[in-house]
C-alpha cells in the first residue's frame, strides 16, 4: 500500500480532524503522601517474606495513597464501611483538583460543562460521583451526567468511546470525563500473597478530560477520536475479579497470576481490527498509551504486539511513579506523553486499556 | 506477486520462498530509502517469502552516504540520518531470515545494512570499512551494533581510526559468517540451514539476543516469557508436540 499523500487526502484529514471529537485537555490529581515502595512492607506490618519480596520488584518506585489508620501492634485497621468512606472522600479531594487543572487547562469553569462522565471501580456510592462532583464543584444542575462503576482498569476507555459519541452528537458543547480510583480502598491486609500482589501494585489516583467536537475549533491542538475497539475474553472472566471475603468482611479483589499472558496472547487481535479500516499497521503509530497494568502486562503487550520498550515508556514511567490507577492510568501516560512535547499534528497514537471481563479495550487517535 | 515498476537504486524478485533485493545505486540515498521503505512494507504485509537475500551489483555491495543529499550553503538535516536509522531497524526486525551478500567494497551505510541482517555470507576480497570518523560524522548505529558483534575494543580500532577490515580479519572477529571464493555458492547452503523458518520465533530470538546485551537480566526474563508465551501458542509449537509424542 502506498502511503504517500495525495491532496485530496490531506484535504480529507483536515476535515476528519475538525469534526471527530478531540480531547483538548487533561488534569491528574493524587493524594498528598506519597509512600515509597521499599517502605511499604515496615509501615504496614507486612512479615510473610515472600510477600516482602514482591515489594523489592523494581518497576514500581512510589505511590500515592490514602493511608490507613492502624491498631496498636500497627496493623491497618479499617472496615468495608471505612473503605467506603474512604472512597468517597478520596474521590471528592483527587476529583476537585483534577477536575480544576483540566478546566484550568483548557480555560474554562465547571459551569461551562455540558455533560459529566463519571468512573470509578473502588467503591460504590448512589448518588454517584457526578452527583457529588455537580453539588459541590460548581458543575450546573442540567449538566448531562453518566456514572460508569464497576468495569476496572479499562473503563476508561469504555467511558470515552459514549463520551465521544456523545460530543460527536452535540458539536461546540464540553463533555468531561473523569476517572477516579481510590485503590487504597481496595486493600485487604492478610499477608498473604494474594492480597500482598493487590497491596504492591495499585495506588490511588484521578485523571480528568475533555473532549468536544467543533467545526470551528482548529485553534486547539489535540488528538482526534477516530475509532474504538473492543476485545472481550469470556474464557478469562474470574482471572481478575471482586469477591467478598466473609473473613475480612470486606471486598477483596483477586489478581490471577495467567492474566498477563491471557492479556498478551489476545492483545494483537483488537489491534490490528481498530487499524485495518485505515489502512495502518502497528508501523504507522507513533505513539502508544497503554494503561499500566504491571510489569508482566507490559512486557506481554510489547511481545505481542511487536513494539519497544521505548514505545511503552509513558506506560513504564507512570507505573514506577504511581502503581497501577486502575482506569485513569492511560490517561496518566497520555499526559505523560503531552509533557514529553513530542506529538505533532498528523501523528497517530493508540490508546489501550485492559482489565476484568477480561477485556482489552483500544482507541485510535490522530493530532 | 506484487510488481515494483518504479524502482530505480535497487531491483527486488522474489522465487521460490527467497526475496532478492540487488542494490542498484553505489550508495544510500534518499530515494533508496523510500524503494526500501515500500518493499519493506510489502515483506511485512503481503509477502510469503521466508527469506530476505540483499546484494550488490558489479561487484561491490555498497559504498554508504551518498554527499549530493547534502549541500554545504543549507542547514544539516538530522532527519535524513534518522530515517535511514529507522529503515535499518526496520530491516533488523523484518519476519523473514535476512542474509547479506558481501563482495568489493563495503562502506558505511552498506556495513551498516549488513549488520543489521541475520548472516553475512562474503567473497575473499570483500573490504570493509567505516571511514566516517575521520571525515567528520558518525557511522551511525554501527556505534551501536558493532561492538556487540566483535567486542568494544576492536570496534574502537576499527570506528576511531576508519579502517579497513578484510575478509579474513572479519571472519576472524565474528562480524562475517563465511568467506569464499563465490559467496554466492554458499547461499543456497545458507538458506537451508535455517529451514523450516517460523518467522514469528525467529523475530522473538532475534529481539531478545538483540536486547541481551543492555537489558537487565530481571527484566530480560521477563521479556523472555512474554515472547515464550507467544512463541508456544503458534501452531507451529503444537506441531512438534503432536509430532513427538506420535
Amino acid at each position: 500500500m502506498d502511503f504517500s499523500r495525495s491532496v485530496y487526502q490531506v484535504g480529507y484529514d483536515v476535515i476528519m480532524r475538525q469534526t471527530m471529537p478531540k480531547i483538548l485537555s487533561v488534569g491528574t490529581a493524587n493524594p498528598p503522601t506519597k509512600v515509597m515502595q521499599k517502605d511499604f512492607p515496615d509501615l504496614f506490618e507486612v512479615r510473610n517474606p515472600v510477600v516482602r519480596k514482591i515489594f523489592q520488584a523494581s518497576h514500581i518506585d512510589s505511590r500515592y495513597l490514602y493511608l490507613p489508620p492502624k491498631d496498636e501492634h500497627g496493623v491497618p485497621m479499617e472496615s468495608q464501611a471505612d473503605l467506603l468512606q474512604k472512597h468517597r472522600m478520596g474521590a471528592m479531594d483527587m476529583g476537585s483538583r483534577a477536575i480544576q487543572q483540566c478546566l484550568d487547562n483548557l480555560g474554562v469553569t465547571a459551569a461551562d460543562v455540558d455533560m459529566l462522565c463519571c468512573i470509578s471501580s473502588t467503591g460504590f456510592m448512589l448518588p454517584g460521583l457526578t452527583a457529588m462532583f455537580i453539588k459541590h464543584l460548581g458543575f450546573r444542575v442540567n449538566c448531562h451526567r453518566m456514572d460508569l462503576v464497576g468495569m476496572g482498569c479499562n473503563a476508561g476507555l469504555n467511558g470515552l468511546n459514549p463520551v465521544s459519541a456523545w460530543a460527536a452528537a452535540n458539536p461546540g458543547k464540553l463533555a468531561m470525563m473523569v476517572c477516579c480510583e481510590v485503590n487504597s480502598a481496595l486493600y485487604v491486609y492478610d499477608d498473604t500473597i494474594g492480597t500482598g500482589v493487590v497491596n504492591s501494585l495499585f495506588g490511588d489516583g484521578c485523571a480528568a478530560i475533555l473532549v468536544r467536537s467543533d467545526l470551528q475549533d482548529d485553534a486547539h491542538f489535540g488528538p482526534s477520536i477516530l475509532h474504538f475497539e473492543s476485545h472481550l475474553i469470556p474464557d478469562t472472566w474470574r482471572a481478575m475479579s471482586y469477591h467478598w471475603s466473609e473473613a475480612h468482611g470486606k471486598f477483596s479483589f483477586n489478581l490471577d497470576r495467567d492474566v498477563p499472558y491471557v492479556l498478551g496472547a489476545n492483545a494483537q487481535i483488537p489491534v490490528s481490527n481498530l487499524l485495518r479500516p485505515f489502512g495502518l499497521k502497528p508501523r504507522h503509530i507513533d505513539h502508544w498509551i497503554i494503561h499500566s497494568g504491571g510489569k508482566k502486562v507490559i512486557d506481554a503487550i510489547k511481545y505481542t504486539v511487536g513494539i519497544t520498550a521505548h514505545d511503552v515508556r509513558h506506560t513504564t514511567n507512570t507505573l514506577r511513579e504511581f502503581g497501577n490507577l486502575g482506569s485513569g492510568a492511560f490517561l496518566f501516560s497520555y499526559q505523560h506523553l503531552l509533557n514529553e512535547g513530542s506529538a505533532h499534528i498528523g501523528d497517530y497514537g493508540v490508546m489501550m486499556t485492559m482489565g476484568p471481563g477480561s477485556t482489552i479495550e483500544t482507541c485510535l487517535l490522530r493530532w | 506477486m506484487t510488481s515494483f515498476t518504479d524502482l530505480t537504486t535497487l531491483t527486488f524478485e522474489e522465487n521460490d520462498g527467497t526475496a532478492t533485493i540487488h542494490l542498484l545505486a553505489k550508495h544510500t540515498s534518499m530515494q533508496m530509502i523510500k524503494e526500501l521503505s515500500k518493499l519493506f512494507d510489502y515483506l511485512e504485509d503481503q509477502s510469503s517469502s521466508t527469506v530476505l537475500v540483499i546484494q550488490g551489483t558489479n561487484g561491490h555491495f555498497n559504498h554508504g552516504l551518498d554527499f549530493s543529499d547534502f549541500h554545504p550553503n543549507q542547514p544539516m538535516d538530522i532527519h535524513g540520518f534518522h530515517k535511514w536509522e529507522k529503515i535499518c531497524t526496520r530491516l533488523e526486525r523484518l519476519p523473514l531470515v535476512t542474509i547479506a551478500i558481501l563482495e568489493g567494497q563495503v562502506i558505511g551505510g552498506g556495513l551498516q545494512m549488513a549488520l543489521c541482517c541475520d548472516t553475512r555470507i562474503a567473497s575473499d576480497t570483500v573490504c570493509m570499512s567505516l571511514p566516517e570518523v575521520k571525515l567528520g560524522f558518525l557511522p551511525g548505529m554501527a556505534v551501536f551494533r558493532l561492538a556487540k558483534y566483535i567486542g568494544l575494543g576492536r570496534a574502537k580500532q576499527w570506528i576511531l581510526r576508519g579502517s579497513s577490515i578484510k575478509a579474513s580479519q572479519g571472519l576472524q572477529w565474528g562480524v562475517l559468517d563465511s568467506v569464499s571464493k563465490s559467496p554466492l555458492s554458499e547461499l543456497e547452503d545458507t538458506i537451508a540451514s535455517y529451514q523450516p523458518i517460523q518467522p514469528v520465533t525467529i523475530q522473538l530470538a532475534r529481539r531478545l539476543l538483540n536486547e541481551s546485551f543492555h537489558d537487565a537480566f530481571e527484566d530480560a526474563i521477563g521479556h523472555f516469557l512474554a515472547a515464550q508465551q507467544r512463541s508456544i501458542s503458534h501452531t507451529q509449537f503444537l506441531k512438534t508436540i503432536e509430532e513427538h509424542t506420535k
